[in-house]
């Protein structure tokens, strides 16, 4: 019972955090007070108020809620595609070869940011799966190592890219690829707006079909699905949504393994309750750490930098817990 | 009597793994509504008949046909509704409930989202197995006898007209062992054609209509005349001596032992 009470609650304040999330940043006199005072008009910058609250702010939580809720959801999809629940974009490889594609497409014009992040996001995933695969199965430490593998190649080939870019433009790929929400605007909310929940309405509409996934190939098939189509399909999904929130967000890293795990503790593994749920708390969490990060007047400490410091103990956590050896 | 259509026609049938040949030109039909065993030693492809069988494994030689159907022509929904597959062993990743497992043997009959008539059913199953009290346990923190007959309510929930199992005991201890086989002698009484890969011979015996024995590739039935119990036929199965011992106008056997 009690757990189902938390399941209401992140679904009751995932909006009014969204609204508040609005009056949080470094430009004080635009906080909730200076919003209410413009829209009665009073005050004297009622302009400058709705510039920074509606322009700048307001993509940034879209884009912040919708790249939370499109990784949570990808990396709780790939953990059932994979029957591996160490797994996420970002130990998949997705992430490092979707930056590399969105560098690339940054540095040399020659596809669309989105477009390339997808390609290479999907090249990655299908490097690291046959790279692990072997008799037909993919061992949950052989898809982690190969994961290694294939995002220090993606991140190599990354490094080329920012040697041979410009010293201005080499400074806002850093900035980037280190998971970044603060250039955030309504252009690139745009952009990304439709990939994101596309991927993420796909493996909402199969999240049941992931309970028979998750079960094994020989149950699935017996059971009259298509385990190769689903898995196909959910693998291009969660990479569409991921590669989108990497192109516009930077490597988010492991977000997409800790948010699943958070959210199995409150609706369990049945991914009927677990995707949506990951979706919203996913959105909110990255929402809260976002704004965290922008509370620090001044200097904003990159995103991704937060999620890997709390991502890092939560792997260590969870291989100890599921005991994952080298004989899995 | 009209003949009904055997639930399997199997013809020709050869399967090798890369080089190595396991079946070779097998011709058998399988009756509908019976309880049906299939004995032999390890690695003589028993196993890989029953997942030939389920269409797990691609029928490249030979032509297998249910219910007068080539397999190759009935798609994969359908296929779900003729038959269902046990597998031998089952490793689970994620903590699901019982009840979540067993519904997911209803997925050709939902599609994407369970209805209400798929709990339904998955609620009878599980009370028709006399395992109603697991529903809301979790599936991988159960014992694996539990699992087993868990795995088979999954397989029942499907509503399929044939059940292939592959070693449906092998976890499962002496008493669970008998209530099984009481379950699928009467799910074959009632008209649902049981084909199970078995390791116990008496077992077999003393619960089965038909018997197919599976030796170096070829799969057949004993001779005319010979019971399957016999020891002599056994003999040539099994490389060891059998005693053979009269139960109920049949017979069960132990290995001949000299101390």
């Amino acid at each position: 019972m009690k757990t189902r009470n938390v399941i209401t609650l992140i679904y009751v304040l995932a909006l009014p955090i969204i609204v508040l999330s609005l009056f949080v940043g470094p430009t004080q006199s635009a906080g909730l007070g200076a919003w209410m005072d413009a829209l009665w008009g009073r005050g004297t910058n009622t302009d400058l108020v709705f510039t920074v609250i509606y322009q700048i702010r307001l993509p940034r939580v879209l884009l912040t809620f919708l790249v939370g809720g499109a990784l949570a959801v990808s990396g709780c999809s790939i953990q059932a595609v994979f029957r591996n629940p160490l797994t996420d974009p970002y130990i998949l490889g997705l992430s490092s070869g979707a930056a590399f594609g969105a560098a690339l497409a940054l540095a040399t014009a020659w596809l669309p940011v989105q477009l390339s992040a997808f390609v290479f996001g999907l090249t990655a995933v299908g490097m690291s799966f046959f790279m692990a695969r072997k008799n037909n199965t993919v061992a949950i430490v052989s898809l982690i190592l190969s994961g290694i593998i294939v995002s220090g190649i993606f991140t190599s080939l990354l490094a080329i890219v920012q040697y041979f870019s410009d010293p201005f433009r080499l400074q806002s790929i850093v900035h980037w690829t280190m998971g970044n929400l603060h250039l955030a605007s309504a252009t690139k909310l745009k952009m990304a707006v439709f990939p994101l929940l596309l991927g993420s309405a796909t493996i909402f509409v199969y999240r049941w079909r992931m309970n028979l996934i998750a079960l094994g190939d020989d149950e699935a098939r017996s059971s009259g699905i298509h385990p190769g189509r689903d898995k196909a399909i959910l693998l291009i999904a969660a990479t569409l949504a991921s590669s989108s929130a990497v192109a516009v967000a930077g490597i988010i890293g492991l977000y997409g393994l800790i948010v699943p795990h958070i959210v199995r503790m409150f609706s369990g593994p049945d991914n009927r309750q677990a995707v949506p749920l990951n979706f919203v708390f996913g959105g909110t969490f990255l929402l809260l750490i976002d704004d965290l990060s922008r509370s620090f007047a001044g200097l904003e400490i990159p995103i991704g930098v937060f999620t890997m410091l709390l991502g890092g103990p939560v792997f260590i956590y969870l291989m100890k817990k599921n005991n994952i050896g080298w004989n899995d | 009597m009209e003949r009904l259509t055997p639930a399997f026609n199997v013809e020709n049938l050869s399967f090798s793994y890369r080089e190595a040949l396991v079946l070779s030109d097998v011709q058998i039909e399988i009756a509908q509504g019976k309880l049906l065993f299939i004995l032999g030693r390890n690695g003589s492809g028993k196993s890989t008949f029953l997942r030939l069988l389920a269409g797990l494994l691609p029928c490249r030689v030979g032509v297998i046909q249910v219910f007068g159907r080539d397999l190759k022509d009935i798609p994969m929904a359908k296929r779900a509704k003729m038959f269902g597959f046990l597998n031998q062993q089952h490793q689970a990743v994620f903590p699901f409930t019982v009840e979540d497992v067993v519904l997911t043997g209803r997925a050709s009959y939902a599609g994407f989202s369970p209805k209400k008539a798929d709990f339904e059913v998955v609620r009878e199953t599980l009370e028709k197995m006399e395992i109603g009290y697991l529903r809301n346990r979790i599936y991988s923190e159960l014992s694996g006898g539990e699992q087993q007959l868990v795995m088979l309510a999954r397989v029942l929930a499907q509503q399929p007209r044939i059940l292939l199992l592959d070693e449906p005991t092998s976890q499962l201890d002496f008493h669970h062992q008998s209530y099984l086989f009481s379950l699928l002698r009467t799910f074959a009484n009632a008209g649902l054609t049981v084909v199970s890969v078995l390791h116990d011979p008496n077992l077999a015996f003393l619960f089965g209509d038909d018997f197919l024995f599976v030796k170096e590739g070829t799969i057949f039935r004993p001779p005319n005349g010979i019971e399957p119990w016999d020891a002599g036929f056994l003999n040539e199965i099994y490389p060891c001596e059998f005693q053979s011992v009269p139960f109920n106008d049949r017979a069960v056997v132990f290995p001949k032992i000299t101390l």
